[in-house]
């Protein structure tokens, strides 16, 4: 493994006791330039997670709390009027930053998801007739909370194909949980320190988009998206209904730098299939629609993904 | 002489000015009360109007009028017309009073003003069926001097007060026994409404059968005329002979006293041979005795007792049953290939078995010389 991703998660360690799932999912979202959406009970470590990240890293981070009365001018900033000297001038909104966790996105209402989903696209913020970059290191950790159901606005698939990585966030081993009271009721945690800069980040990045995947690995990926679409030609039959949708072409990317980025972070210089298996389900958990049916019977997405990589023989 | 008609002079000029217009005025409109007859007799129909005319014109108002419910009268709204504009409101209320008994009856009122602005107005009109805006307004609850009807007696043993006609319907007057013979009486006319609790009592020579009265009502400004129908029926096991019906009315308006009739009417009733009946006895002894109640009781205890033993029996083979193994187990024992089994535990959980897949993994790429069935072995181990 890199030394520097190596210090990297000794650093979080500090922080962050367990969700190794969470952190590794972060980290290759920052190394493919990905957002990430969590899904979890509260209580996660999930926002002091993201906190240590921009630690680590030395980059901003800020925090927005969806609600259902918020607005899209609250997140991306509005022209104020200075009634001193008649004139305009721009308040940027919580947006401007490098890592930004967007807890509970689906308790605000649509206009405002398609106001951070359009921006996580772009990567750029217009407000009035202005024009503003955001930094190269941009990442968005979203949070839904799966517990309640009421009165919330559940993010629509082709909002969701917009995030590279969706994880499931569980709870902590019990070994895990003990050190987390102890810890936390003698408040000795202690401070992480900057290990990254951002041009450090960026030539790690490098590195990832440097490692070999084989053809033949490529054509796999290729193979795992199509099952998706048409489960039939893989004679994967028992699955035709209970796909109303498969993935877009964005997984296929995603799937393909995900697997990079898993397979540096295994401190390899290639893809093997395992690093493919490693990130396929938290990849295509979120793409993929399943028909009434399947949910009728209780099917889940990832038993569909399971099935489709146990059955679609390996290079 | 000269006394008593000076005392009939002041009276009438009393009456008069009862009668006549009242007309009093608040701040910002006056009122005028008119009564078509201040004198009538019990439960003769009085006509009040009331008319309401805006005078401030610079509010504008709305009126909330009625009676108060009293036990000394009945009265019916025939009428509440509006006209005029939002600051020249002018409302015109018609009702129709009932006095209940003689003497001085005094009319009392309710009247609220309801006072507001236009632009208060314009805005409650602004709203829309999603947006309902309320009109705000000043109550003042206005207190209105009571009028006094001076209600004149009626003649002893009226029944009916207005004009009224009878009509009756006899279908048949032969029946056999306890066969109803249905007839009905119906009241129809103008005055207070024609309702009787009683119009035939019962009697020991037959027995009558009674419906609820079917009313008609319309209330005008002639007062009220009304339908009403009595439906009933008669059964005896003999004949019998209906008393005649005597309702005594009176017209306050011709001031007469009038009778209306129903003629004594005889029923022809034919007995019938108790010994022809089918059935002749009350309460027969059954001809067998009734066990159904036993053979009901035993399959019930038998459901009972099956249902009883089938839960248990659910218990003895529970524990005959082995535990199922881990479904993985079997997957695993089948593999036949490194490749197969790899590919089995990245489609499983590859984070839970990432031991077992690096190990796979150097096996398959790096040549390393672990075997299939270690790494098997490792695994059945780690699932039990």
């Amino acid at each position: 493994m890199n030394t520097k991703i190596r210090q990297l998660k000794q650093e979080l360690s500090k922080a962050v006791i367990g969700q190794e799932t969470m952190i590794e999912g972060l980290l290759i979202g920052l190394l493919c330039d990905g957002h990430i959406l969590v899904e979890g009970v509260p209580g996660l470590a999930k926002t002091t997670t993201i906190n240590a990240f921009s630690k680590v890293f030395g980059l901003d981070f800020k925090r927005i709390q969806f609600t259902p009365d918020l607005l899209p001018s609250d997140i991306i900033g509005a022209q104020i009027y200075n009634p001193k000297d008649h004139s305009f001038s721009i308040k940027k909104g919580p947006l401007f930053t490098h890592l930004l966790l967007a807890d509970e996105i689906n308790r605000a209402p649509a206009k405002v998801q398609s106001a951070l989903l359009e921006v996580m696209q772009e990567r750029q913020i217009t407000i009035a007739d202005e024009t503003f970059k955001l930094p190269s290191a941009f990442l968005v950790m979203a949070t839904q909370n799966p517990i309640e159901q009421e009165g919330v606005y559940a993010l629509p698939e082709a909002q969701l194909d917009r995030f590279m990585m969706k994880i499931v966030v569980q709870h902590n081993s019990e070994e895990e949980e003990l050190e987390i009271m102890r810890k936390g009721a003698n408040k000795s945690f202690t401070e992480v320190q900057k290990v990254l800069d951002i041009e450090e980040l960026k030539s790690l990045q490098k590195e990832v988009e440097s490692v070999h995947i084989d053809k033949e690995l490529e054509q796999y990926i290729i193979h795992l998206i199509s099952a998706t679409r048409e489960p039939k030609k893989f004679h994967l039959n028992t699955l035709a209904n209970s796909i109303m949708f498969g993935v877009s072409p964005r997984a296929s990317i995603d799937l393909y730098k995900a697997s990079k980025a898993k397979a540096f972070l295994r401190g390899k210089t290639f893809v093997s299939p395992a690093d493919i298996g490693y990130v396929v389900h938290d990849v295509l958990r979120h793409r993929i629609v399943l028909s009434y049916e399947a949910r009728a019977k209780g099917i889940l997405v990832d038993d569909v993904i399971s099935t489709i990589v146990e059955t679609l023989p390996i290079p | 002489m000269f006394k008593s008609y000076t005392f009939k002079y002041i009276y009438i000029l009393l009456l008069t000015g009862l009668m006549g217009v009242t007309t009093l005025y608040a701040q910002d409109f006056n009122h005028k009360f008119k009564l078509s007859n201040a004198t009538p007799y019990v439960k003769e129909a009085v006509i009040l109007t009331l008319d309401l005319n805006q005078t401030n014109h610079n509010v504008v108002l709305f009126f909330h009028f009625t009676l108060k419910k009293s036990p000394h009268y009945t009265f019916h709204r025939l009428s509440a017309k509006e006209r005029g504009e939002n600051i020249a409101a002018k409302v015109h209320y018609e009702y129709l009073i009932y006095p209940l008994h003689k003497g001085k009856v005094p009319l009392q009122f309710e009247l609220i003003q309801k006072s507001t602005t236009e632009e208060n107005l314009a805005y409650s009109f602004s709203g829309d069926r999603d947006n309902v805006k309320g009109l705000t307004t000043v109550n003042t609850s206005i207190t209105l001097t009571p009028l006094t009807l001076h209600v004149k007696p009626l003649p002893k043993g009226t029944m009916l007060v207005g004009d009224f006609n009878l009509t009756q319907t006899f279908t048949k007057h032969h029946a056999t026994a306890y066969e109803p013979l249905p007839f009905q009486v119906t009241l129809q006319g103008l005055g207070y409404s024609p309702l009787l609790e009683n119009l035939y009592p019962n009697q020991d020579n037959f027995t009558l059968f009674k419906e609820r009265p079917i009313v008609k009502v319309v209330n005008s400004l002639e007062g009220t005329r009304s339908t009403v129908t009595y439906p009933m029926a008669l059964s005896h096991t003999k004949s019998f002979t209906l008393p005649p019906l005597n309702i005594h009315a009176f017209n306050p308006k011709t001031k007469q006293s009038y009778t209306l009739k129903v003629e004594k009417q005889h029923f022809t009733v034919e007995t019938v041979a108790v010994k022809s009946l089918v059935d002749k006895i009350d309460y027969p002894t059954p001809l067998k005795s009734d066990w159904s109640w036993l053979s009901s009781f035993l399959s019930y205890l038998v459901v009972f007792i099956a249902g009883y033993f089938s839960a248990i029996s659910l218990k003895w083979r529970g524990k005959s049953v082995a535990t199922p193994q881990h479904p993985l187990k079997e997957k695993i024992k089948a593999c036949k290939e490194k490749k197969q089994l790899l590919q089995l535990l990245m489609a499983t959980d590859s984070k839970a078995y990432s031991q077992s897949i690096e190990k796979l993994e150097s096996s398959l790429y790096e040549n390393s010389k672990i075997t299939l069935n270690t790494v098997k072995a490792e695994l059945l181990k780690g699932l039990e």
